[in-house]
């Protein structure tokens, strides 16, 4: 069997589940787009995700059920009733004092989601904690780390330089984003789309070409805090490597020319172009990142 | 809360589900007259609790009572055709036992899966063990989440996506095997 070492399951029925997951939408960016490379290298990958698909649209076309307009009225009529007595009114219709244990276990379970999302007002049950998000969680973050140690690993080294703050501060923020479940918070190859979520987020929207042509795909955008401020961030894919490009807005419009600032085993290039101070960051080589840059400042022109 | 306020929230959050929530007791109970009687069952509940409804996905929440309903109501009306649930050892089983019967490579083609009639299909999923049958039909037909669906059910992540798979191939399976 081949092995991957893209962080995803390795066994047949591993990754049988994550083409699910990837045609559920259940996937973050980075996990999707290792799953959808796993399905176009192998033939049968590619059938079991077409079979899936095709399943799923035909169990969504089937017929549901009508709801007639007498039994929306009834249901209509239960929400009319006293909110304080509504199993008086209806408990002899339904005649069965069984129903009563139903009832409590009904509105309970009601209330233990309720809890869930207010923690304020009860304690949630640890059931429902338990059987929260975290399994689900903990394995995306799982898929992602892996396939960070896998990709980056020789240049997995701690990031200890105090020179620049804020370059500091932007490697840490590439790495949890490549640690995190995901590293984009809209995920869209459509910069009409993306540039609108930040201009909404934080009333700033930098140049954000898609660079696909040039190897460089535009693939969502996550909003950032450098020093305090939300700042966009880009997210490019170049191969298998993440691209993050902080756009800080500018005040002074200096306008620098790229100045590597590369640490912690990132490679980061730093420029302005009066309008905005860019950062790039990646763990690509320090070529390959310029070559982006150029690309970058040639298409943001 | 006035029962004002409540009788609105009621409205906003049980009203635009009911369709899911027939489409949910109808798979559950196996035909339309039980599950409007279900949907009605848990409307009263729903009444009676809404007050414990504080955000989160209201289809959920909804959709979490008439699954509880559906249950109660077959046990009191059809003790004999009701299966255990919740045994989570014999679940496992089952879907090692389904898992090992079917081979990956030997699921049909899509395209067969594509043209299957409505009827065919919805004969394969009234023919699912409750289990597999119950999450296909949270996810595909209802559009729960993953998430959602572990936390009504109140099973980890991992099994929802087992039994949805489990669930997945052998409606394929079925599918494939018609003429």
């Amino acid at each position: 069997m081949t092995v991957h070492d893209d962080g995803l399951p390795n066994d047949p029925e591993g990754i049988r589940l994550m083409i699910h997951a990837l045609v559920d939408g259940e996937l973050d960016a980075a996990a999707a787009l290792a799953v959808e490379r796993r399905i176009a290298a192998d033939p049968a990958l590619a059938a079991e995700h077409a079979r899936i698909l095709a399943l799923q649209g035909a169990v969504s076309r089937l017929p549901r059920p009508d709801v007639s307009d007498a039994f929306r009225a009834r249901i209509a009529a239960i929400g009319m009733a006293s909110s304080q007595q509504p199993m008086q009114e209806q408990e002899p219709q339904r005649g069965a004092p069984s129903a009563l244990p139903g009832l409590i276990a009904g509105a309970g379970a009601g209330q233990r989601r309720a809890a869930d999302t207010r923690p304020s007002q009860a304690r949630p049950s640890p059931r429902v904690r338990r059987f929260g998000s975290f399994d689900w969680r903990a394995m995306a973050a799982s898929i992602v780390m892996t396939a960070v140690l896998a990709s980056g690993a020789t240049q997995w080294v701690m990031f200890n330089s105090a020179s620049d703050s804020i370059a500091a501060e932007i490697a840490g923020d590439h790495r949890r984003s490549l640690l995190a479940a995901s590293p984009i918070d809209i995920v869209s190859s459509d910069r009409h789309t993306v540039k609108p979520w930040l201009d909404a987020r934080i009333g700033v929207s930098p140049p954000a070409p898609d660079l696909a042509t040039d190897g460089f795909a535009l693939i969502g955008g996550r909003v950032e805090v450098v020093s305090g401020k939300p700042v966009p961030a880009l997210v490019y894919r170049h191969r298998e490597h993440l691209i993050t490009l902080i756009a800080e807005p500018q005040q002074g419009g200096r306008i620098t020319e790229p100045k590597d600032v590369s640490s912690g085993g990132f490679s980061m290039v730093h420029w302005s172009d009066g309008a905005f101070s860019y950062w790039a960051i990646s763990d690509m080589e320090r070529p390959e990142l310029d070559d982006f840059v150029a690309r970058f400042r040639k298409a943001a022109v | 809360m006035s029962d004002r306020a409540l009788a609105e929230r009621f409205n906003e959050v049980v009203l635009p589900h009911l369709g899911d929530a027939l489409a949910l007791a109808r798979w559950l109970t196996g035909n339309a007259a039980d599950a409007e009687d279900v949907v009605q069952d848990a409307c009263i509940k729903a009444h009676a609790g809404i007050a414990g409804y504080a955000g989160g996905n209201p289809r959920a929440w909804l959709l979490t009572i008439v699954r509880n309903t559906a249950y109660t109501w077959m046990s009191r009306n059809r003790p004999r055709g009701m299966m255990a649930v919740g045994d989570l050892g014999d679940l496992d089983e089952m879907a090692a036992a389904h898992g090992a019967s079917l081979p990956d490579e030997d699921g049909p083609e899509a395209s067969l899966i594509a043209k299957s009639d409505t009827a065919a299909l919805e004969a394969a999923i009234a023919a699912l063990p409750q289990p597999f049958r119950e999450t296909l039909v949270l996810r595909d037909i209802n559009g729960l989440s993953y998430r959602d669906i572990s936390v009504m059910l109140a099973v980890p992540i991992g099994t929802v996506m087992s039994r949805l798979a489990r669930a997945r191939g052998l409606l394929a399976s079925e599918l494939g095997r018609a003429p």
